[in-house]
């Protein structure tokens, strides 16, 4: 089903000086859609946010919101919602009227007012809370007012700066559970910036990973997460054991590549990928990928096993990470669920390491 | 090292500035306020019996005139105070570090700098040859008199006091977050809009504390209506100087200032109260 | 500026501060002119002005021997009484203390005016003769506020487990005073000192009821001279004034942060 574009960044730019810089950083958002911008602090994410609200100018590129020239227009005219970081609640007017600032200011009547500033009271919950001032609320209900007051306007996009950075634990997850049935439910274009790659995974439909001012990836969350394009992303998101290596071998049905340490891997290919025999590659491998077996030896195809010794086990309650070094000098980290067949396993034991050739990644170096 | 009972410490640090202080203001005050309870004697300053004399005459004709006068000078001064001081203030408390060290140093080093130099260098300026007529002629128009007018005292007055208008209220804007201004222009207000609505509320504390110190500051102002006024149209302070020094009349003297000094004193005390209330309410958030 | 700020507001600060130093700038020129009628924009370079002002005997002795000296020893007691008033307020508890702060404030609230008179009606009335004593009392009532800003605000940030731990290093409090506390404050002190210098240098309301025939300061001094229409004279003393307030306010910029004591 063909989904129309609803808001198009091309080149965007914006130099601060001769060393610093963010983009040129180009992509599309769909109607509808919850599209995440991730990265570490410093990668450009914030500034391309404000470019789009209107805070900064764009030094190249342009921003178009529907087919319309967007970063033409001043911020106070342009129709995308922003839910700022520390929320930026009014802090003389009281709840009702933070979220109808933007209503009385287009001039509509008050009645039309009350009506409108209810009805997004009741979609987030906070209908008996309209006559309390935003220092009377916790964090929780502030960030749901800061939501309400831009969701009340009815805009085309609405824009999260980091919104749950500044709550506990709890309740992070606990909102974060709520913003998207709330996105679900509306169906509203979503624009998310955040640094929590637990965040972008959980909420979003696809998601931009930056670094540096530029766009390493674009894609959904499983795209992300089982076929990063660059190192970066692949350490960015989750954590994974990285190997130089180099491809030796290459045919129709897969490849056969050897670490630095001399250890032999065979991988199947990789769907769109073409890598030249002879060429040095990363060997990427995800830690719950990574299975470990008592020794019983014998291969199947399609698996590759190596013998190795398990240096350290790290409980988690939950998980169990272990480090283990590979015959071939290769120290790799796995990680397990405690589950009965994982328990017992312990520092200088042998076992064997189990790699499904289809869990291998190879990125170019 | 906050001794709780150890006495003897804090007073002897204490001490001498309090007992400076004593000797040289609560007294000085003191004997004012006796003063003023005194008839006036050309032959020898004051009477020993008592009179409210020199207080009723403060409601006849000439010193309602000049108090009227004072009082509404002070109003407009502070008025264009603000209006001059508001941008100023915004333009301050949001400008970069580095231009806003050099521009409050441009502002407070005037301050520092005797009210009679400042006042020398209007006379200079709006003076029957002066920069300001000199333009005047420049456009073809015919040279006016400024000096010795109301409309100079208060140029003057507003020169020398918009500093005093500006800190407080740079102090008020510099708490408002940026992104509240942010969020208000983003929820479609613009500056104006943004700055009515969201600045100003914010930064009322700031500003009731300004126009109270300057209000203050310019109905007790002598250099400046001194000089650049004229003794018809005087100030309160111009007339507490002519009767101390030149007519002697020490007790009419002093119950004038001691009603400058509890009315002077009463609007400084508010503008503190404003400005810790509302420090305090902010602490409280 | 992180929102967009109107497009008038720059042009608009502009003319504000040239409106605020235009009179300052006015009178540097006129003490560089040749002309004895005030003229601006001068119409030539001299330096005759200068030269007027330290040959005039009445100038030179209210500069050097009235103002320069009233100002040094101001700020030298000042200094001292304040310092001493500020350690007593930050760091002891004792019942009425923010009285006793609001009361030691109390000057800056005081209209300089008349505290000027009521200082003349008293001195008058114990038959005390005016001199740069008088003056310099005068002066101290009204400096030595602006040192126990300074050095208060320069105590609060202070921790004072430095002088805990000078003491259990052996030093008694007196020492651990001396070596610890007041070197770490020598910003505030001295920021302090030059402001009670300023303000009592430049004073004029106070020194108009205070000064006599031998004690005239300075401004005082500049005051009559324009009553009277003196000549450009009046000009070169105060750019010279000028000029020393500036760089005093620029050392205290440099040293400490000019905001915590105006």
């Amino acid at each position: 089903m063909p989904r129309s574009v609803e808001l198009e960044v091309c080149e965007l730019t914006k130099r601060y000086s001769q060393e610093v810089s963010v983009g040129p950083i180009s992509f599309e958002v769909y109607e509808g859609e919850f599209f995440s911008l991730l990265g570490p602090s410093g990668c450009g994410k914030t500034t391309t946010l404000r470019c789009i609200a209107g805070f900064e100018e764009l030094s190249q590129g342009s921003i178009k919101l529907r087919g319309e020239r967007l970063d033409r227009k001043p911020p106070h005219r342009r129709d995308v919602g922003l839910v700022f970081q520390n929320y930026a609640l009014f802090p003389h007017l009281t709840v009702f009227d933070n979220i109808a600032f933007g209503l009385k200011l287009r001039r509509l009547a008050k009645s039309e007012i009350a009506e409108r500033v209810g009805r997004v009271l009741q979609l987030v919950d906070l209908a008996d809370m309209a006559a309390r001032f935003p220092a009377q609320l916790s964090g929780g209900q502030q960030q749901r007012v800061a939501i309400a007051r831009s969701l009340v306007l009815e805009p085309r996009i609405l824009m999260f700066d980091e919104p749950l950075s500044n709550l506990d634990f709890k309740l992070r997850t606990q909102m974060r559970e709520d913003l998207r049935n709330l996105q679900r439910r509306l169906g509203k274009t979503s624009i998310y910036v955040t640094h929590d790659q637990t965040e972008a995974l959980a909420l979003s439909d696809r998601i931009a990973v930056l670094s540096h001012g530029r766009i390493e990836q674009i894609g959904t969350p499983s795209d992300i997460y089982e076929r990063p394009a660059t190192a970066f992303v692949a350490e960015f998101i989750g954590s994974s054991n990285m190997l130089r290596a180099r491809i030796v071998e290459g045919g129709d049905s897969g490849m056969i590549v050897v670490t630095d340490a001399g250890l032999r891997l065979c991988c199947s290919l990789p769907a769109n990928d073409e890598f030249d025999a002879s060429e040095d590659v990363s060997i990427l491998l995800r830690p719950e990928r990574v299975q470990v077996e008592t020794p019983r030896g014998g291969t199947s195809p399609g698996q590759n096993r190596v013998s190795a010794r398990i240096a350290d086990v790290t409980y988690l309650g939950e998980d169990l990470h272990l480090s283990v070094d590979l015959v071939s000098g290769d120290r790799l980290r796995a990680s397990l669920k405690n589950a009965n067949a994982a328990r017992g396993w312990a520092p200088q034991q042998a076992v064997e390491i189990v790699i499904d050739a289809a869990d291998i990644r190879l990125l170019r170096r | 090292m906050e001794g709780t009972g150890t006495r003897p410490i804090w007073t002897f640090l204490i001490g001498p500035y309090a007992l400076f202080l004593l000797f040289l203001l609560v007294v000085p005050f003191a004997n004012v306020a006796v003063y003023s309870f005194h008839p006036y004697s050309p032959t020898k300053v004051f009477l020993p019996e008592l009179t409210l004399d020199n207080y009723t005459r403060l409601f006849d004709l000439y010193y309602g005139r000049l108090f009227v006068r004072t009082l509404r000078l002070g109003l407009i001064t502070t008025v264009v105070c603000v209006v001059l001081g508001y941008p100023l203030a915004y333009f301050l408390a949001r400008a970069l570090p580095r231009v806003q060290a050099l521009c409050l140093f441009l502002l407070i080093m005037p301050l520092m700098v005797s009210a009679v130099i400042r006042v020398f260098g209007w006379i200079v300026i709006l003076g029957r040859k002066g920069l300001a007529n000199q333009a005047l002629a420049a456009l073809g128009l015919e040279p006016v008199r400024l000096l010795y007018s109301e409309t100079a005292v208060v140029i003057g007055l507003v020169n020398i006091f918009v500093p005093f208008m500006v800190l407080p209220i740079m102090a008020s804007i510099e708490r408002i977050p940026p992104s509240l201004e942010e969020a208000a222009q983003n929820l479609g207000a613009n500056w104006y809009q943004m700055f009515w609505r969201t600045i100003l509320p914010l930064s009322l504390p700031g500003l009731i504390s300004g126009c109270l110190l300057v209000f203050s500051l310019s109905i007790s102002a002598f250099v400046t209506p001194a000089l650049m006024g004229n003794a018809r149209e005087r100030m309160v302070g111009q007339q507490i100087y002519d009767e101390v020094l030149v007519s002697f009349n020490w007790p009419g003297a002093s119950s004038l200032a001691l009603t400058l000094v509890l009315l002077t004193v009463g609007l400084m005390f508010c503008a503190l109260f404003a400005t810790r209330h509302a420090s305090r309410r902010e602490a409280a958030r | 500026m992180s929102a967009r700020s109107p497009r008038l507001l720059l042009p608009f600060v502009v003319v504000a501060y040239s409106g605020l130093l235009a009179p300052l700038v006015v009178v540097i020129a006129v003490s560089f002119g040749p002309s004895a009628a005030f003229e601006f924009p001068p119409r030539g370079l001299t330096l005759h002005w200068f030269e007027a002002f330290f040959a005039s005997q009445a100038f030179v002795t209210a500069f050097f021997r009235v103002s320069l000296l009233v100002g040094l020893l101001s700020a030298a007691l000042a200094t001292v009484l304040g310092t001493s008033a500020a350690l007593g307020l930050v760091r002891f508890r004792f019942f009425g203390r923010e009285a006793v702060e609001t009361f030691f404030l109390a000057p800056l609230l005081v209209p300089e005016i008349l505290l000027g008179a009521a200082l003349y009606l008293l001195y008058a009335r114990l038959a005390i003769q005016a001199s740069v004593w008088t003056l310099l009392w005068g002066h101290l009532v009204i400096c030595t506020p602006y040192v126990i800003r300074s050095v208060t605000a320069g105590l609060v940030g202070l921790d004072p487990r430095l002088e805990e731990a000078a003491m259990s290093l052996g030093a008694t409090r007196v020492q651990a005073f001396f070596k610890v506390t007041l070197p770490l404050l020598r910003s505030s002190l001295l920021s302090g000192a030059i402001f009670a210098f300023i303000i009592s240098f430049s004073d004029i309301n106070l020194a108009l009821f205070l000064s006599g025939p031998e004690s005239t300061s300075l401004p005082v001094h500049i005051f009559s001279q324009i009553q009277w229409q003196g000549d450009p004279t009046i000009a070169a003393a105060s750019s010279l004034q000028i000029v020393i307030i500036g760089m005093l306010i620029l050392l205290v910029q440099r040293i400490f942060r000019l905001r915590l004591i105006v």
